[in-house]
């Protein structure tokens, strides 16, 4: 596992991944920003031969695990050698139809499923919504509320299966106006996370602490959120497969299953 | 044009992509997709787009995955 120090070595890699496929498998989807920042912090590691690459992303106590392979016996002989001394999370994303032979290929050589995530998705008109103005006690985060939007994340969601933020990434997050908190008396009750970009926003997090729940919280801040997005035409989410009681509430709002999958698969 | 309309359509059936000369700002394709983009490009042409060519810019709008269709030898 060598260190990613430049971008362009993640491109040279999925080349000499991809000039011998026949039938190219990839679960690295590489937005440039995202790459840069992984770089720059020193999370991304690389192991690279002709027909496959691998790429580890350091998260915490564990790594992301990204492929690209030929195809799916290279991407067996890749796995098959070097996953035997850390802990490795890997997602594969696709229809169900679709991600079921890579799924048995991670399971061939010791992966299990941990968890899967469905893709929500909501299409609105164009100028369906006007730009309302934030209800009593929401409003952004600020930095102050770092540490306490960290601590609410880590506690709610799975850091194995649902990527939480780095303090870098939350940090930035706060400082461009990308999260939504309701507060009483300076403590975050609830938060809402989201990223946008042009017509599309995806929400991120969406989370009420104990103590304030059952107070039309997280109703308050679903609503702040749409509102500070009348341009937008389409909302994204990932939810757990079965936590029923957040697709009930996704779903009263309009969102619905659009057939993509995230089966995650752990070592 | 055509041809790259209907896979565009395809992959995002609710955006009109004629309107944006950008479709990775505006939001109408994210990583997934380009990724699915790339896949449907290679079978749809029978070309193969080399990984280094896989970035945003060369997914902008019509023009710039014309621009890649032409170096692998499409007619657009």
């Amino acid at each position: 596992m060598q260190p990613v120090s430049d971008i362009s070595e993640v491109y040279e890699a999925i080349q000499r991944a991809k000039i011998h496929a026949t039938a190219f498998q990839t679960n690295l989807f590489p937005m440039q920003g995202k790459l840069r920042s992984w770089i720059s912090h020193g999370e991304l590691f690389c192991e690279v031969h002709d027909g496959w690459a691998l790429f580890f992303r350091k998260d915490r106590d564990f790594f992301h695990l990204y492929f690209c392979a030929a195809n799916e016996n290279t991407l067996r002989a890749s796995l098959q050698g070097c996953l035997r001394s850390q802990r490795f999370s890997v997602d594969i994303v696709g229809t169900e139809a679709a991600v079921g032979s890579i799924v048995s290929v991670f399971k061939s050589v010791g992966f299990r499923p941990y968890a899967r995530l469905r893709r929500m998705v909501l299409l609105v008109e164009d100028g369906s919504k006007k730009l309302n103005a934030l209800a009593n006690g929401i409003g952004f985060a600020c930095l102050s509320d770092c540490d306490a939007l960290g601590d609410l994340l880590s506690r709610s969601f799975d850091r194995l299966a649902e990527q939480l933020p780095t303090d870098y990434e939350l940090t930035a997050a706060v400082e461009a106006q990308q999260i939504l908190v309701f507060k009483r008396e300076e403590t975050v009750g609830g938060l809402l996370f989201f990223e946008t970009q042009g017509l599309t926003s995806t929400i991120r997090y969406w989370l009420i602490s104990e103590g304030f729940r059952n107070q039309g919280l997280g109703a308050k801040l679903m609503r702040a959120f749409l509102s500070t997005h009348p341009s937008a035409r389409r909302f994204v989410l990932w939810v757990i497969d079965d936590n029923t009681d957040a697709i009930d509430k996704y779903q009263h709002y309009g969102f619905a299953s659009d057939g993509l999958i995230d089966q995650v698969l752990l070592n | 044009m055509q041809q790259l309309t209907n896979i565009l359509k395809e992959i995002r059936p609710e955006f009109d992509f004629s309107s944006s000369s950008d479709f990775i700002s505006d939001g109408m394709l994210d990583s997934f997709d380009i990724t699915m983009l790339v896949a449907a490009i290679d079978k749809n042409y029978g070309i193969s787009i080399d990984g280094v060519e896989i970035v945003p810019e060369n997914f902008r709008n019509f023009e710039t995955i014309q621009n890649l269709l032409r170096k692998h030898g499409v007619n657009t």
